[in-house]
């Protein structure tokens, strides 16, 4: 059984209560950090190596390290709790069931970055939510972990809970800083960073829920204890949610040495695929990041196990490999369509284009549509060509990423089942009422012997 | 319709205002407009949007293009239950299709339609995060999830007698 740093006590009966909590040794890092000078706890995230979870990945102490610090300016740390990647729903998770943690975890970030006032950005569906937030914070208020002068140290902290109301985009940083100042969520270019220019044009850190939590385990541990657990550069544990055709969907802890094959197959995790089917395809981190048939999401091309971590996933590039991306682990059964499931991801994109960039904003709308002509089986073999010189167009050609994460999942679902596309078009009737099925997705990979 | 928040809700809007710095009073925008379509019959109509601008000191354009861009708000009237039902990949991978169409037979409405008696609208959106419990959808505050045709029938019931009693 892997070691649990974030919901090892989410089970805990009560545990979103300040008591309970506080009794399971809750508030020990804010103890510990605000005896700390703030450049320490950075430097104790920087050991750590903990990556951004919310699915850039990018070193969350480098990012605070970048913060700028203009004199008599004020800073903010901003929570990114705007969870709508497809297949994600481990913020969720966490926020519902153990709320202190993210709010402890924000009051030792606030402290390291110098924000005494920090906001959570919430997705607005998930509107029960901020109710159990503003409780936890208010709870933390009254015990002192929280406000003015907290523990004596003359340090101050607000913590404000705020709702989007429904936009994809505003997961985009800049965007999720247009959004809190009250505007459309078009994001910004870039740079100014928003460590330099963001929310009111203040030093600005915005971090995905996940990461802000693992801060908690870092400073109780130490980074370099935090830096033990995983391998290479994935350190630590990653919460992925899990979902599609499984027997036990849900949200899981682990800690990024385990293979793709025992997460989907043991009992501990996924518990294999339901009525004896068999496994089809995996989208390993979040909707955006490229579909793997089975062989390739269970070998690498170089016939290694892959394991369920940020190089492993990534091994052999967009040719051959995927992403960790923000951990949403979407399994496909040999009864799922490529094509349909694909369709369904190019309409979302197409909706949640802000619609500022044109690549972006016409792209999205054109695959949209040309998937579900191949679908419907009105499709031409010219369609797919097509399909896969506008993904090329879209992506790198926008202002922030959602064009990429439109393309990517096109550009991936072609590469790897062309022949289904193919097949789509080839019986434009039997494709209405029956499924490509498993074909050869599953086959062992073919490795080459080097001498 | 009167468009006024009453006392207590104006005093909200005035805590809200005060989480930003002086003058970013525009930051409340989104937390008040979710207020005004609750209170205003869950819809943004143009005078209740111009009240906002009001109340926030910022130009009605401005509540206008933000209105129009996020997609919980509505800008034309809906049923007193909608139905929000997911219907990205994870969703229909188990079964989102059937869902909807149950609803459109059941309720003898199209997507983006409302019952004759104005109780149900049925809207499909994307992806809410709730892949691991699909299919679902949103019901004003609350997720209902593992949808199945009983789950849908017992809904729509629920929310018959509500409205029965509210009237």
């Amino acid at each position: 059984m892997a070691r649990k740093l974030l919901l090892d006590k989410a089970n805990v009966s009560g545990i979103t209560g300040f008591e309970v909590y506080r009794r399971e040794g809750g508030y020990r890092s804010v103890e510990k950090a605000l005896k700390m000078a703030p450049a320490e706890i950075v430097e104790e995230v920087k050991k750590s190596g903990l990556r951004g979870r919310g699915g850039a990945g990018f070193p969350t102490g480098m990012k605070w390290s970048f913060i700028a610090k203009p004199e008599g300016v004020p800073r903010h740390l901003v929570v990114n709790a705007d969870e709508s990647e497809p297949g994600t729903f481990k913020d969720r998770y966490l926020m519902e069931f153990i709320p202190h943690l993210l709010i402890e975890g924000m009051v030792v970030s606030s402290f390291a970055l110098g924000s005494n006032v920090s906001y959570i950005y919430i997705r607005g569906e998930y509107a029960w939510i901020p109710d159990i937030l503003e409780k936890a914070i208010n709870e933390a208020k009254a015990n002192g972990f929280l406000g003015k002068n907290i523990l004596g140290t003359g340090f101050d902290c607000e913590i404000y809970v705020q709702r989007g109301a429904g936009a994809y985009i505003c997961g985009e940083e800049t965007a999720l800083i247009e959004s809190l100042e009250g505007k459309r969520g078009n994001p910004r270019i870039k740079p100014p960073f928003p460590a330099i220019k963001g929310l009111w044009e203040r030093p600005t850190v915005v971090n995905n829920v996940e990461t802000i939590a693992a801060v908690v385990p870092i400073i109780n541990e130490g980074g370099e204890e935090y830096a033990k657990i995983g391998v290479g550069k994935s350190t630590g544990t990653k919460l992925i949610s899990a979902c599609g055709n499984i027997n036990k969907p849900g949200v899981y802890e682990i800690d990024m040495t385990i293979s793709v094959e025992d997460f989907i197959f043991s009992d501990e995790y996924c518990g294999g695929i339901p009525n004896g089917k068999k496994l089809k395809a995996c989208i390993p981190g979040g909707s955006s990041v490229p579909i793997l048939p089975a062989n390739l999401l269970l070998t690498t091309a170089k016939g290694e196990k892959r394991l369920m971590n940020y190089e492993s996933l990534s091994d052999g590039g967009f040719a051959t490999g995927s992403m960790m991306g923000s951990g949403g682990f979407i399994v496909l059964d040999e009864d799922q369509c490529v094509v349909k499931n694909t369709m369904t991801l190019a309409r979302f994109y197409h909706h949640e284009s802000c619609g500022q960039c044109s690549p972006c904003r016409e792209g999205t709308g054109w695959m949209e549509r040309i998937l579900k002509k191949i679908d419907s089986g009105k499709g031409d073999m010219k369609d797919i060509d097509l399909l896969w010189d506008i993904q090329r167009k879209i992506e790198g050609n926008t202002i922030c990423p959602l064009g990429d994460a439109a393309a990517w999942p096109v550009a991936a679902a072609i590469r790897h089942f062309r022949d289904e596309f193919e097949w789509h078009v080839l019986n434009p009737e039997k494709c209405l009422t029956e499924n490509f099925g498993l074909r050869h997705y599953a086959d062992p990979i073919h490795v080459p012997v080097t001498a | 319709m009167n468009v006024q928040f009453s006392q207590e809700k104006l005093d909200k809007v005035s805590e809200i205002i005060k989480r930003y710095p002086e003058g970013k009073q525009k930051s409340a925008l989104l937390p008040v407009l979710h207020m005004a379509q609750d209170t205003f019959g869950g819809w943004l109509d143009t005078p209740v949007m111009d009240y906002v601008a009001t109340l926030l000191q910022i130009e009605p354009i401005e509540v206008y293009e933000v209105a129009s861009f996020y997609s919980m708000y509505n800008l034309k009237p809906v049923g007193k239950y909608l139905f929000e039902v997911c219907q990205t990949g994870p969703c229909m991978v188990n079964g989102s299709d059937n869902i909807i169409d149950y609803i459109k037979s059941k309720l003898h409405i199209g997507v983006g339609e409302t019952t004759a008696d104005g109780l149900f609208t049925l809207k499909t959106v994307e992806c809410l995060g709730a892949c691991g419990y699909a299919p679902m959808m949103q019901l004003g505050k609350t997720y209902r999830e593992h949808l199945t045709k009983e789950k849908v029938d017992a809904i729509v019931e629920e929310c018959r007698q509500k409205a029965a009693i509210n009237n």
